[in-house]
């Protein structure tokens, strides 16, 4: 079924989010994970989300070259 | 907020202008879904990027839709060197499959299968339409990212799938 939806979803039905069966390697990698990220960006329309990593790639861009100038002084 | 860096890039970071390239094949009719890194972040992970994976149908119209609204945009290898006789044309594109490339919007990968997920037609069932920069694009749903992220089986994308499943949790518990 193809399927449509608000921009600022990226689920549609009941179901899409169930569990998947746990694998116990990626369950030990899973205690690490910042929960608090993820829900500051469930927060965002997927817009956002997009222009949020845009942006994070502009600033990492921009540090990289300031330490290329740095290592050159 | 903080975003998690997945992948040290062996050379300089690039970036990638998602919303030019997306903007660029939607509103030239390719067919595509967005897969990879972006889509998870479509989703919500927190997690960095460096280019845009895409699932493109190959079929001879999309691969020449593909191909007339790339070109202008100086396509080649990514990583390969210099003055190679790469030609991006509907007949390179037909002739391979995946293909890994450095464009003047950023880093772009053409991908006519992917790994535990297959191609274009496979994945259509599985992708939502999103409404995002004025067009309307298609991205993998979150259950079936995670399941092709599995299936590839990679030590390095283990990190992303927990998140990712993490993700699936949270939205369950919205």
């Amino acid at each position: 079924m193809v399927s449509t939806l608000p921009r600022h979803r990226t689920e549609d039905r009941p179901g899409e989010s169930a569990a998947l069966p746990p694998d116990p390697v990626i369950e030990v990698y899973k205690k690490d994970i910042d929960r608090s990220l993820l829900r500051e960006n469930l927060k965002l329309t997927v817009e956002q989300r997009l222009d949020q990593l845009m942006e994070f790639q502009r600033a990492a861009e921009e540090l990289q070259r300031a330490v290329r100038a740095a290592h050159h002084d | 907020m903080l975003r998690k860096n997945c992948s040290a890039p062996s050379a300089q970071l690039t970036m990638t202008d998602i919303k030019s390239l997306l903007r660029l094949l939607a509103g030239n009719h390719v067919e595509f879904i967005v897969v990879g890194g972006v889509a998870g972040t479509a989703h919500g992970s927190a997690r960095n990027t460096l280019d845009l994976d895409v699932a493109y149908r190959r079929s001879s119209e999309n691969v020449s839709r593909l191909v007339a609204c790339l070109s202008p945009h100086a396509p080649y290898l990514r990583g390969a060197p210099p003055g190679l006789p790469f030609r991006f044309d509907a007949e390179t594109v037909l002739s391979g499959l995946n293909f890994t490339l450095q464009t003047d919007l950023g880093s772009l990968d053409l991908l006519g299968e992917i790994t535990g997920g297959g191609g274009y037609e496979d994945l259509l069932p599985d992708s939502i339409e999103l409404q995002i920069y004025g067009v309307t694009c298609r991205c993998l749903k979150l259950r079936r990212l995670i399941e092709v992220k599995r299936a590839a089986g990679r030590p390095r994308d283990f990190d992303a799938v927990a998140e990712l499943e993490a993700l699936l949790e949270e939205k369950r518990n919205e």
